[in-house]
């Protein structure tokens, strides 16, 4: 079996859930983080294989924002650029609820078919 | 992959910077800045490695310079597609008629009007930072205010132009950045001043502030005359009928002495009313579209001077 298809086929996958997760991790967040701070949690909560490259994250944040699912806000920062700190917005928390119930929805489907329930 | 993996950060976002060549320039600076904050956060994260050891394992978490090139193209075209406001049915379909008064539907056509009202304040105010901040620098030079003040100047210059940017894009529709500049590769002042001047865009940002004086002019004077003359003449039938019906005292829309050919206008005062109305409205309607067609001529100047190429 060729390892690209499987790489092809996660890739498929992340395509919605890379924005549900991401949504979820600002959600769940107390404070403001910028997208490096991001990444760093997602691959501290992921032991082992990555499921999606860190760099993959900073566009679908700035979809997010420029749909209005989160605001940002700028930050000097003495090691490189200006960081660009992320909080979500009302509308955001009422799209990762409603995200959540078709995640949950689809996981279950899936599942009664794989894990061979359905019989 | 064909190229070696970058050792630097300053290789990486070169080799980033050539995969998502051909991309829209906008997009181009976002994502190099994206990088930028990510990579010199991780060698920061880590001070006993040295910057090419923190790079070898970038290609596993960050991405190599093509994946995340991919990302930011997938992206992208997702985006636009999603965020486009759709064009109102009027203003696209149909026949010529309805297309050209569908352009009261549009609301880029507003917004355009309004952008050409407001540069006359923003050239002046651009014209005035550029002529005062290059005369000072040019005085400070001899002095040791000289070089911390030519670099606010560029800086303000700089935040200018993505605020300008922002500006533009909301009234068309344009893509533009939406990330202030790459600073470029940490150097000592003076190696960082020379890269300014040796810029195109430093001067181009310049140039496009200078010119934004005359064009605002421009824009806001033939704006403000078109649509008075428009609005004026559209208002004629209602004076008209106003005076028939004895409500307008004794205003005199048509005076004796006003004739077109055989036809003494006073005679046929309502007649004539409603084609001057007619004109009016024909006025305004040509006045939407061609704010639309300045909006978008400028937008296509502003990218060339303000945006760096897409290498």
């Amino acid at each position: 079996m060729d390892d690209s298809q499987a790489r092809k086929f996660q890739k498929d996958l992340n395509a919605g859930l890379v924005a549900l997760v991401l949504l979820a991790v600002l959600e769940r967040s107390t404070e403001d983080l910028y997208g490096y701070d991001i990444a760093k949690r997602l691959q501290r909560a992921n032991r082992g294989e990555a499921l999606f490259k860190e760099g993959t994250i900073y566009p679908v944040l700035r979809a997010l924002a420029a749909a209005g699912l989160l605001t940002s806000r700028i930050v000097p920062s003495y090691a490189g650029p200006a960081r660009r700190y992320y909080r979500i917005t009302d509308e955001g928390r009422a799209m990762l609820r409603q995200w959540s119930d078709i995640w949950r929805q689809t996981r279950g489907f899936v599942d009664r078919f794989i894990e061979g329930t359905d019989s | 992959m064909s190229v070696t993996a970058p050792r630097s950060i300053d290789e990486y976002l070169k080799q980033l910077r050539s995969a998502l060549s051909g991309e829209d320039a906008a997009l181009i600076q976002d994502a190099l800045y994206d990088a930028e904050e990510y990579l010199r956060a991780e060698v920061a994260a880590h001070p006993n490695h040295s910057e090419a050891d923190v790079l070898e394992v970038i290609a596993t978490t960050y991405g190599a310079p093509d994946e995340v090139a991919a990302a930011y193209r997938d992206t992208e075209a997702k985006v636009k597609a999603a965020l486009k406001p759709p064009m109102p049915a009027a203003a696209t379909q149909g026949g010529g008629v309805r297309r050209f008064f569908g352009v009261f539907l549009d609301v880029r056509a507003y917004t355009s009007l309004f952008y050409m009202l407001l540069t006359l304040a923003t050239g002046i105010a651009y014209f005035t930072i550029v002529v005062t901040g290059l005369s000072l620098s040019v005085g400070f030079a001899i002095l040791i205010i000289g070089i911390p003040f030519f670099l606010v100047f560029i800086g303000v210059a700089r935040v200018i132009a993505l605020g300008e940017g922002r500006l533009l894009e909301a009234v068309t529709g344009e893509r533009m950045p939406r990330r202030p500049v790459h600073p470029g590769p940490a150097a000592s002042w003076l190696t960082r001043i020379a890269d300014m001047l040796k810029d195109v865009r430093t001067w181009t940002t310049l140039l496009y502030m200078l010119l934004m004086l005359p064009l605002g002019i421009i824009y806001f004077t033939v704006a403000v005359t078109v649509l008075s003359i428009g609005l004026a003449l559209t208002v004629v039938p209602l004076a008209a009928i106003a005076q028939h019906l004895g409500w307008a005292g004794n205003l005199t829309l048509f005076s004796d002495d006003v004739s077109i050919g055989p036809f003494m206008l006073a005679e046929h005062s309502l007649l004539a009313a409603l084609l001057f109305g007619i004109v009016g409205v024909l006025v305004v309607t040509l006045l939407m579209h061609l704010a639309r067609a300045v909006a978008r001529g400028h937008v296509r100047l502003a990218k060339t001077l303000l945006v760096a190429p897409g290498a």
